[in-house]
């Protein structure tokens, strides 16, 4: 037969050590399906490999201003960029959502939690108080900043006060607010703001290079403000940054810090 | 590659394992270590203030 003579001159070698496409495109192919899995990997460091170190840096950010706050020392004039200023609560996510807010939006800070924008106004204050946050991996904070409603409550704890303050009435909402959802309990003090701040409503979703969000008047940067507002700024859309997602709420209460206090707000969970 | 790797490993088939799992494990840790948190900051997903 014929297949006596077919596989005799320099075949068992060659097939050993394979012939150079063959090893090219396994290589090629090995290196293709390595370079797949480094990117899933990298993908589950961003979603829960920054989740735990950033928790970690969170909590002795939270440990410090605890320590700081004990001691009688409070909220300086002008906190050093990376250390803790306040605290922020969003009962709407939840009771035990609360952030150790930290002064300055680099990286580096912004890992260790919710950054406050240098420059804006603190809590409480006159003007616009400006904070960034993670929204993917990072311990996202502001995760789910999308799902906050109107009158959603956002509470500013520093070191002898607590600020509450109310998300603006949303796109569309404007119109029959006082007799609409204006009349809800939890909206007491929430309206839309008149003026220059007209065009504030409770949520929007800007171009990453509009930096006007965060000004005292929010679209109005050089003018003076006359009313107390919060505006968090986060990714948009998850897993992009294509744009921002864009938070402005109003103040509608503060309350000088008693021994174990808690507001109202915060306890009964509106 | 991977074949090549495994040819060059000392010893019998079950060290051959053990050698193998512990570059995976060594390759995992330097991407989680170093290389991941180096590449991060130049990617733009990240990027949640205005301005």
């Amino acid at each position: 037969m014929s297949h006596v003579q077919s596989p005799v001159r320099g075949s068992p070698p060659s097939h050993r050590r394979g012939d150079p496409v063959r090893t090219t495109v396994r290589g090629l192919g090995e290196l293709l399906l390595t370079a797949g899995l480094v990117v899933l990997l990298f993908v589950f460091y961003e979603a829960y490999v920054t989740d735990w170190t950033s928790a970690q840096k969170q909590h002795q950010a939270t440990a410090k201003l605890d320590d700081t706050w004990r001691n009688g020392r409070g909220l300086v004039d002008r906190p050093v960029r990376g250390a803790g200023i306040a605290k922020m609560y969003i009962p709407a996510f939840g009771p035990d959502f609360v952030f150790t807010v930290l002064e300055g939006t680099d990286q580096d800070t912004l890992a260790a939690g919710p950054g406050h924008y240098q420059g804006t106004a603190k809590p409480g204050q006159l003007g616009n108080f400006g904070v960034a946050g993670h929204r993917v991996g990072k311990g996202s904070p502001f995760n789910s900043l999308d799902l906050l409603s109107s009158c959603d409550a956002i509470v500013v704890e520093t070191a002898d006060h607590w600020y509450v303050y109310r998300v603006l009435p949303l796109q569309g909402e404007s119109d029959g607010w006082v007799a609409g959802k204006g009349t809800q309990p939890q909206c007491r003090g929430v309206a839309p703001l008149p003026g220059h701040y007209a065009d504030v409503v409770g949520k929007t979703i800007v171009l990453p290079n509009q930096v006007d969000v965060i000004a005292p008047i929010p679209g109005q940067p050089g003018r003076a403000p006359v009313n107390r507002l919060i505006t968090l700024t986060t990714c948009n859309p998850q897993f992009s940054a294509r744009e921002r997602l864009i938070v402005h709420g109003v103040l509608v209460a503060a309350y000088r810090k008693a021994d174990g206090q808690r507001p109202v707000e915060l306890t009964a969970g509106a | 590659m991977y074949s090549w790797i495994w040819r060059h490993l000392p010893g019998s088939r079950a060290v051959k394992l053990l050698e193998a799992l512990l570059l995976v494990a060594a390759v995992v840790t330097l991407l989680m270590l170093v290389v991941f948190p180096w590449l991060e900051p130049q990617l733009p997903f990240n990027d949640v203030t205005a301005g």
